[in-house]
């Protein structure tokens, strides 16, 4: 489903990705571990077009969305992206996040609009939170909203950067479950995360990054038990003990 | 004791100034008219250019620089005898009161678009990522998402702004258009008598302070909505 080919992003003189090869199929949950700097999010920013790479290419379903000619704002409506400051809009209230793009970009009807959304909401357990604000919500439930607001697009392929990286310890767990369930559901998803937990019972294949390249790739509960790589081995066992 | 007997008569005369208000009120409509005009023509420059300021268009952004330096960096005075006596050469004849709202629209353009800017680079890039990772246009996002934000930021810089407009539209005698610093001159050479100056200065606090209160006011409230 996602092709990626000898992707190189250079920041300036900071060469951040040094050449990434990857397939992600239909279906698959890819992790994406490994330390800070590794270029795990450059990676992930990459696919919906907010980093734009400097040399390789990236096919979605074959076609080339580095191609000079793709409309990113097409690509972008169907990948969605939470991210680990969960940037909701806090001049609109909860639904008002979750429709914006249904209204703006697909010109949905607004009735319409608000049964997607208010579905999506209740799907993510914030039914009573509709009509509140950003700043009235905790740091678990903005990011279920996050979800929620990408979802609402209906995309392909969903990307979390880091997203429970900012929250409280107690509040993490709600929203990996909302990502485990959206796992269940079938959902493409490519996760940057250090809950190792998370990684090894809902990741079906797992990269690990170090340096701008990929040294270690493999389906979840090998790398997990036998990791071959001796920074990945470091890595899992500074974390994991 | 006899100086301050002479300030009264000269600059305090209440006789005078009772018969002369009709016209400074006149003139007194007149500068504000000219100035929310001018102000809301700059605003719809400002944020028009400010968004260029901001884009990526390499090309546009220079222009926008350009035309913001060349607007704060040359006295008003000069940009309203230019607009009024310099571009008839070049075919433009413009009446005195547009060439005047020209001039003040196009000044005012200038701090505007640095007051948006401002307001503008002060919003979160994450709301931007937000918005585009959505699949909303860059020109959507402005409007949708980084402006509603900007504007509750810039209505105090905003309002100083207007204010200081409504004190520089005093510079419009110089092409003969009846606004009330003009007007309290007039009076003064018909009367021989500078007390409408007096008055003229009280009329011109009477519209500023309300403005100038506002300022405080909103920048107060500000203050408690950011602080959650």
């Amino acid at each position: 489903m996602i092709k990626i080919v000898d992707l190189h992003k250079k920041f300036g003189d900071l060469h951040v990705l040094k050449g990434i090869n990857l397939n992600v199929n239909k279906g698959e949950v890819m992790v994406i571990l490994g330390p800070s700097g590794s270029g795990k999010s450059t990676l992930l920013r990459s696919i919906n077009l907010l980093e734009v790479p400097t040399s390789g290419h990236i096919y979605f379903d074959d076609v080339d969305i580095t191609a000079k000619k793709i409309d990113r704002n097409r690509v972008r409506q169907r990948v969605g992206m939470v991210f680990q400051a969960f940037n909701l809009f806090p001049h609109m209230t909860v639904l008002g996040n979750v429709t914006l793009a249904l209204l703006k970009v697909l010109k949905m009807k607004k009735d319409e609009a608000v049964k997607i959304g208010t579905d999506l909401l209740i799907r993510v357990g914030l039914r009573d939170k509709i009509n509140s604000y950003p700043n009235q919500l905790s740091g678990g439930q903005k990011q279920r909203v996050a979800i929620a607001r990408a979802l609402a697009m209906n995309p392909e392929v969903m990307l979390f950067d880091e997203v429970t990286s900012a929250l409280d310890p107690e509040l993490v767990k709600e929203v990996l479950d909302v990502m485990k369930d959206l796992a269940k559901s079938g959902m493409t998803m490519l996760v940057v995360t250090h809950e190792m937990g998370f990684a090894k019972e809902v990741g079906s294949h797992v990269i690990f990054m170090d340096e701008g390249l990929i040294v270690e790739e493999g389906l979840a509960a090998d790398i997990f038990e036998n990791p071959r790589h001796p920074r990945t081995k470091v890595f899992l066992d500074a974390v994991l003990h | 004791m006899e100086g301050i007997q002479n300030l009264l008569e000269k600059y305090f005369s209440v006789g005078i100034i009772w018969e002369i208000l009709p016209y400074l009120l006149k003139g007194a409509l007149f500068t504000i008219i000219f100035s929310v005009s001018s102000e809301i023509i700059g605003i719809i420059i400002g944020l028009v250019t400010s968004m260029i300021r901001t884009s990526k268009i390499k090309v546009l952004n220079q222009l926008a620089m350009i035309y913001v330096d060349l607007f704060r960096g040359t006295p008003l005075l000069m940009q309203i005898i230019f607009v009024y006596y310099a571009l008839p050469y070049l075919g433009i004849n413009l009446p005195a009161p547009i060439a005047g709202i020209v001039a003040l629209s196009v000044n005012s353009g200038a701090y505007v678009t640095e007051i948006f800017r401002a307001g503008i680079d002060s919003i979160d890039k994450g709301q931007i990522e937000a918005s585009r990772s959505l699949g909303m246009s860059y020109i959507k996002t402005m409007r949708y998402i980084i402006i509603p934000q900007t504007f509750k930021r810039v209505l105090p810089p905003l309002t100083n702004e207007f204010v200081a407009l409504i004190k520089d539209s005093s510079l419009l005698s110089v092409i003969a258009i009846s606004e009330l610093l003009r007007t309290a001159r007039e009076m003064m050479t018909w009367k021989l008598n500078p007390s409408s100056l007096t008055a003229a200065a009280i009329l011109y606090l009477l519209i500023t302070l309300p403005l100038t209160r506002l300022v405080s006011h909103m920048e107060n409230k500000l203050k408690k909505s950011d602080a959650h």
